[in-house]
């Protein structure tokens, strides 16, 4: 079937939802097209124990605060309740099961295919997400390891291996709260750390993270930021070297600006690992029946493997011709504003901020509906 | 499994600095230290030297090891011994596993592999922590904590007005490794400034709900207010997990956290007040309970010949989890 539209919206993530509900206010009629049958599937297919690492109160989405009684970081559950009342009040119907395949600019305009429709609209909002797709990094000698090896996207909770060893490769958010989860369910987990990492607290002092970055760090020059915080860091939770963490060259805001890449945001793995009950260990060189080697030399028996190795946008993967418009790791270089030489077009949801990426959505999706709002006018 | 192969909270952590510290649990005897070899490091042995019987909580922490005060044996945390005086022998003390967390410190028996209680205060604030002892056996201790039909001789301010007890709601709800119990009712009668420090109006409605886990033996309870007219709930709410810890088969530990879902820094500081008062009441509460447990005339845990209310509903199910789950019988 072929239909025609003003404005669509691929995704009803939170950027979908919000950009939504920012053109129905605006008058601005649009479709939300979801591949999965419910608003917020990467939240309600994110593991259980996860929460929002950031505050509810700078992570709501437009028009709608968090209901009273939501803790200063609400579960995973909670935000899928969430986003369920977000799409229910603001009268977001989304068309689920209808995955875009594709999409190319003609005509000033853009064609989506799914399987069973083509679309054609004169604006597109890009709201996919960053972690589309999982990287799945593949070793030598895998195929012998005979325990399972599952990406992060796929696991729900450390039941299934109590009283195992697992190994989580990936020492980013996810990495280290899967190690501590897998923990608490009474399994051996060691976590594999790439390169130098910077962790902070989710709470320095009881304070949010997020609140010092907010208000204290986007005011001053990322040196003096840097500075500042690894004070803080080395007084709070002092040389973390012997315990497997090298601390990068670059400070961790300064991190965050330039190489887009957040600091490891510690919910509790730290302790366990300076307690020896979580080992560190180095990054994986290979695999054979039973047994991983690390490129130190060292050899260890694992029952399973968590890859927390991240995910990438995969825009290229559906858009044709996308990669004038996305830098050299698949991410956009445009956010919440007009793509030079293909208006029309919008990305939104794919920048992960110091300040949290709810937080930016917030923010483009009111700046996408003005964008959208003004070309109409 | 039985009692020790779960997790047990034994003291709190700022408890124990550089000195052995003995511990009773599950009527056994056990010595916890910190072996600060660089790494943070903790130790947990039987508290009985395997030479010839000497308490190791009267000795000393000695380059990461444990040391005999009687003849110098030393231990590492794993039980690993060595003699001073014979260093071929390989003595090896009975080590048990312990971690800290929670700021409480935890040990179980090695070699089996228990899941960590589960307490989910993401995003909440804590506000503090206690320990009381009952001189009662666990089921009885912990009988006292899954029903609120005691809350109004026993509480001064916890739990729902004698003359309207009659309208509280009980719905009890289990599952093989829970039991959750929802009572909802008016809230008692409070002295007068606790409402504006609270956030809550005369005649809101007040909901205990909690829920008891069995590996080991823990509550959480989840605590607020609402507006029975409009159901909207207040902005406070308040989370406590109490851990119940048998020391003796007559005598029961319960370890307290509290937090608060608002943040003690918002109202300029007023929830910050409110909470040193909170910590103050919780205490309070809990000595009430325990006093009273340790008054009663009949401490045995059988509940056959009994005559029960219909708040006693969660008591059978509790029991059935204790034999199966905690004790590892049938
Ligand atoms: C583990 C994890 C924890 C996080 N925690 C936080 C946090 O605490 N705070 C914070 O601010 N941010 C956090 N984030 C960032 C997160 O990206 C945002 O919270 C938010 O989910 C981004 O919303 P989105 O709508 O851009 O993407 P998503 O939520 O991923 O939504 C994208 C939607 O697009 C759909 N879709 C994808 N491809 C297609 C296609 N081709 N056709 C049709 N539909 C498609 C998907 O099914 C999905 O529903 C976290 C991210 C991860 C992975
Ligand atoms: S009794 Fe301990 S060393 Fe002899
Ligand atoms: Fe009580």
């Amino acid at each position: 079937m072929r239909e025609e539209t003003e404005v669509i919206v691929v995704g009803a993530g939170p950027s979908g939802l919000s950009v939504g509900a920012c053109l129905r206010s605006r008058g601005i009629s649009f479709e939300i097209l979801e591949r999965s049958g419910e608003v917020g599937s990467s939240w309600r297919n994110h593991y259980e124990r996860l929460h929002l690492h950031t505050v509810q109160r700078f992570s709501a989405l437009p028009g709608m605060p968090w209901p009273p009684g939501t803790p200063t970081y609400p579960s995973r559950a909670q935000m899928v309740a969430y986003l369920d009342a977000y799409a229910r009040d603001f009268e977001l119907h989304p068309r689920f099961g209808e995955d875009v395949r594709s999409a190319r600019r003609e005509d000033g305009g853009f064609v989506l295919r799914t399987e069973a429709n083509e679309y054609h609209t004169r604006a597109l909002v890009v709201a996919t997400g960053y972690n589309r797709v999982p990287n799945i990094p593949t070793w030598p000698g895998e195929a012998s390891f005979g325990g399972s090896i599952l990406h992060s996207s796929r696991y729900k909770n450390g039941d299934p291996w109590r009283g195992k060893r697992v190994l989580v490769v990936g020492a980013g958010n996810s990495g280290a709260e899967i190690a501590l989860d897998l923990w608490e369910h009474g399994a051996k987990p060691a976590l594999s750390v790439r390169g130098p990492v910077h962790v902070v607290p989710r709470d320095l002092t009881g304070v949010p993270s997020q609140l010092s970055s907010l208000f204290l760090f986007s005011r001053l020059p990322p040196k003096v930021a840097d500075a500042i915080s690894l004070f803080a860091l080395d007084r709070l939770l002092g040389d973390l070297t012997p315990y497997g963490f090298t601390r990068p060259k670059l400070g961790p805001i300064s991190q965050v600006i330039v190489e887009k890449r957040i600091p490891l945001i510690d919910v509790g793995t730290l302790e366990l690992v300076k307690q020896g009950q979580i080992d560190v260990v180095k990054d994986v060189r290979s695999f054979s029946p039973g047994e991983v080697h690390f490129v130190d030399g060292t050899t260890r028996p694992f029952d399973a493997v968590v890859l927390a190795t991240g995910y990438r946008t995969g825009i290229s993967d559906y858009f044709e011709d996308a990669e004038g418009w996305l830098d050299e790791r698949g991410y956009p270089r445009y956010f919440g504003e007009p793509v030079p030489g293909a208006p029309g077009l919008f990305f939104i949801g794919f920048r992960n901020p110091l300040t949290g990426a709810l937080h930016d959505i917030a923010v483009e999706a009111e700046r996408v509906a003005n964008y959208l709002a003004g070309e109409k006018r | 499994m039985a009692e020790l192969d779960h997790w047990h909270p034994v003291l709190f952590a700022d408890e124990l600095g550089k000195k052995p510290a003995p511990v009773r649990v599950c009527d056994r005897e056990l010595v916890v230290f910190r072996a600060s070899n660089g790494q943070a490091t903790l130790g947990a042995l039987a508290d009985v030297c395997p030479h010839r019987g000497m308490r190791l909580s009267e000795g000393r922490v000695e380059g990461g090891r444990l040391v005999c005060p009687y003849h110098g044996w030393s231990f590492a945390p794993d039980g690993e011994g060595k003699s001073p005086a014979t260093p071929a022998a390989r003595p090896c003390a009975d080590a048990f596993e312990v971690v800290e967390r929670y700021g409480l410190i935890w040990i179980k028996r090695r070699g089996v592999d228990a899941a960590f209680p589960a307490l989910d205060v993401s995003g909440y604030h804590f506000i503090g922590k206690t320990r009381h002892r009952a001189e009662a056996p666990l089921e009885v201790t912990l009988d006292n904590f899954i029903e609120v039909e005691h809350t109004p001789e026993v509480h001064a301010l916890l739990g729902y007005p004698r003359e309207r007890m009659a309208e509280v709601t009980c719905e009890v709800t289990s599952t093989e490794r829970s039991v959750r119990v929802y009572n909802e009712g008016p809230q008692k009668a409070l002295p007068r400034p606790l409402y504006s420090l609270l956030q809550i109006e005369t005649g809101d409605s007040f909901v205990d709900d909690w829920t008891t886990w069995f590996s080991p033996v823990y509550t959480v309870y989840d605590q607020y207010w609402f507006d029975p007219a409009t159901g909207q709930r207040r902005p406070n709410a308040l989370r406590i997990a109490i851990f119940f810890v048998p020391v003796t088969a007559g005598q029961t530990d319960i370890f307290a956290l509290s937090y608060a879902l608002a943040a003690p820094w918002e109202r300029y500081g007023l929830n910050a007040f409110a909470y040193l008062l909170t910590r103050a009441f919780v205490v309070m509460e809990l000595r009430r309970d325990v006093t009273l447990l340790g008054k009663l005339a009949d401490k045995s845990p059988e509940l056959r010949g009994r005559t029960l209310s219909r708040f006693d509903k969660p008591l059978g199910l509790a029991r059935k989890r204790i034999e199966s789950i905690y004790r590892g019988r049938g």
